[in-house]
């Protein structure tokens, strides 16, 4: 038995980097071009890789959060409802500013979209709560009927303004519902969301021992030394800043925040100090091989067009939860 | 150690705790016994600061709102009765968050840390279970488990809350002389609530008694079991059997009794 130490911390996050790499570096070699590539190609590439990096990683990170503090193993942002809120957070944000341009309207889009994960997740609390207590399953359901009536007030938002051009500004009737990686996104996108996700990264990480603590009762957790409110709002926002971020990148993609932390679970066990690393990296490396997946479908010998990576996930997440569900049931 | 006095609580319009004043002292064992319903957990936790009551609570002489929930983590450690773990977490796992509150920024350990694990894991004698998930373990050996995790707090008291319930007359034998020698030789100051009023007659050095959320009885064990006392908080008839400075506890009343007829026939 060894004790859990800086030198631990920095090899655990250095070994996950690595391994993500690894698979990041073969997902770059996948595509719909055959042959040689050019330059703006291999850079092409590389975006493709980084950006859904990005976004699983915060996705991921967020599931670790939302189980760990909720005590729910079905959390996610998705299934929570805090990624549609974002989604359509984005979406309202785009009608009224536009996604192009200075760095401050790129701020303004994820601080909305960080309102919308936000209020999603207050509303879905606030609904799913029965005395105190949160039923794991009422949480999901609230969550899932929260998705819908976002989705559906997209579409209504949408319908109404059909006469305007909605490919760049929102991607598409895809980047809300489904959610999938964008090709045409700014320089000043890209960075804000890098920069809302590593700060939200590193708040969990500070508090990934108390939310270790976290997962016990309330009683259990504030005797042993944890403020468990303040842990909560400090996780929750923190989770909620993750998902609005990649969110306001790439809609709402679906279970990554579910599947990647019960993966590395496996790995590490549920201890969030050296679950955040591994899910943080699975998750990134998961929707990087997704949307590697995606391009290969979209050479002209099979679809044709580029397949939303969120189908992708949702087709791997679908089943995942269900199996998860029963197993929760069974158990207890 | 500890002082509280005059506590007033209430959930709603009920009424739990009504002028509660107790002490705990270095090296003492005092039971909190009573009926259900008559405000133990929730003066455990209201000497924990988990719940905000009327009244004054110091421990070591120093209020209890002037302890942060990290200082008072370290000095009071606290079993609840039906402690919490994940299915796939080992018994070093479980143990290793009684550090918890010695932990740096970022939840990083020390040497020390580990070394007081392995430390309590051996007093406890679960050096050999440190790797085992606790749901391989027996309600007895968890129990185990769960006091060697407040033990790695390292506090100068503990507040238990009935410790014994899912036990089997050996393992609460066992959690009795553990309890005991915590006592009396690491001078640990221990508050257990507990239902068992055997238990509570033999393992304190005092007992207090509550009922409608005030304190019925308070003494040594022998003073406070009187059956006078017990009829009152307990609304029935129990016989005492006397032994050296201890009373010892029976209910003579539960079952059939001879000119009762046997419901279950033959």
């Amino acid at each position: 038995m060894t004790a859990w130490n800086f030198r631990k911390l920095v090899c655990s996050i250095a070994l996950w980097i690595v391994l993500w790499a690894i698979v990041a570096a073969a997902c770059m070699l996948v595509g719909s071009t055959t042959g040689a590539l050019s330059r703006q190609q291999w850079l092409y590439r590389l975006e493709m890789v980084l950006i859904p990096s990005l976004i699983g990683a915060a996705l991921a990170a967020a599931g670790v959060a939302y189980q760990a503090i909720l005590r729910n193993p079905l959390a996610d942002p998705y299934l929570l409802g805090a990624s549609s809120g974002a989604a359509l957070a984005t979406y309202i944000w785009s009608l009224l500013l536009g996604t192009a341009g200075a760095v401050a309207v790129q701020i303004g889009q994820q601080a909305f979209a960080f309102t919308g994960a936000a209020a999603a997740i207050a509303i879905v609390l606030g609904l799913a709560q029965r005395r105190g207590r949160l039923d794991p399953v009422t949480l999901i359901l609230v969550g899932v009927i929260l998705n819908a009536v976002c989705g559906a007030v997209y579409l209504l938002i949408f319908s109404l303004n059909l006469s305007r051009d909605m490919t760049r500004q929102t991607g598409g009737p895809f980047r809300i519902l489904i959610g999938g990686i964008q090709t045409d996104l700014t320089t000043a996108e890209e960075i804000t969301a890098a920069i809302a996700i590593a700060v939200g990264w590193i708040v969990l990480l500070s508090i990934a021992g108390e939310m270790n603590v976290g997962m016990l009762s309330d009683a259990e957790a504030q005797s042993l030394g944890v403020r468990i409110h303040r842990l909560r709002w400090i996780a929750m926002i923190a989770a909620s800043l993750l998902t609005a971020a990649a969110v306001a990148i790439s809609g709402p993609i679906g279970f990554i925040g579910l599947i990647c932390p019960h993966a590395a679970r496996y790995v590490t066990g549920p201890d969030p100090r050296r679950l955040l690393p591994a899910a943080t990296a699975i998750g990134a490396s998961l929707l990087v091989i997704a949307e590697a997946l995606s391009r290969l479908f979209s050479q002209p010998t099979l679809l044709g067009n580029h397949l939303p990576v969120g189908v992708l996930t949702g087709l791997l997440g679908g089943p995942f939860f269900l199996v998860l569900l029963f197993h929760q049931k069974r158990q207890s | 150690m500890l002082t509280a006095t005059n506590i007033h609580f209430g959930f709603g319009n009920r009424t739990v705790l009504n002028g509660v004043s107790l002490t705990l002292a270095e090296g003492e064992f005092v039971c909190l016994a009573g009926p259900n319903g008559s405000g133990k957990t929730t003066l455990l936790r209201i000497l924990l600061n988990h719940y905000r009551a009327p009244g004054q609570i110091t421990w070591s002489g120093r209020p209890l709102d002037q302890w942060t929930t990290r200082q008072l983590s370290q000095l009071v450690a606290y079993l609840p009765q039906s402690p919490t773990f994940e299915p796939t977490q080992t018994v070093a796992d479980i143990i290793k968050l009684g550090r918890s509150p010695h932990w740096s920024a970022f939840g990083l350990e020390s040497p020390a840390d580990t070394h007081i694990v392995t430390q309590v894991a051996a007093q406890l004698a679960l050096t050999d279970d440190l790797d085992r998930p606790l749901l391989e373990l027996s309600g007895g050996q968890r129990q185990r488990v769960f006091l060697a995790r407040c033990l790695a707090q390292q506090p100068r008291a503990m507040l238990l809350d009935e410790p014994g319930t899912h036990l089997d007359i050996k393992h609460q034998v066992e959690l009795i002389k553990l309890l005991q020698h915590l006592a009396t030789d690491q001078k640990l100051a221990i508050l257990m609530a507990s239902h068992d009023l055997n238990l509570a007659a033999a393992l304190s050095t005092r007992l207090i008694l509550l009922h409608n959320g005030q304190v019925a009885a308070a003494g040594p064990p022998a003073d406070v079991l009187k059956p006078q006392i017990l009829r009152q908080v307990y609304e029935v008839d129990l016989e005492l059997i006397p032994r050296p400075n201890r009373p010892q506890l029976v209910f003579p009343r539960i079952g059939f009794t001879p000119e009762e007829p046997n419901v279950h026939g033959a």
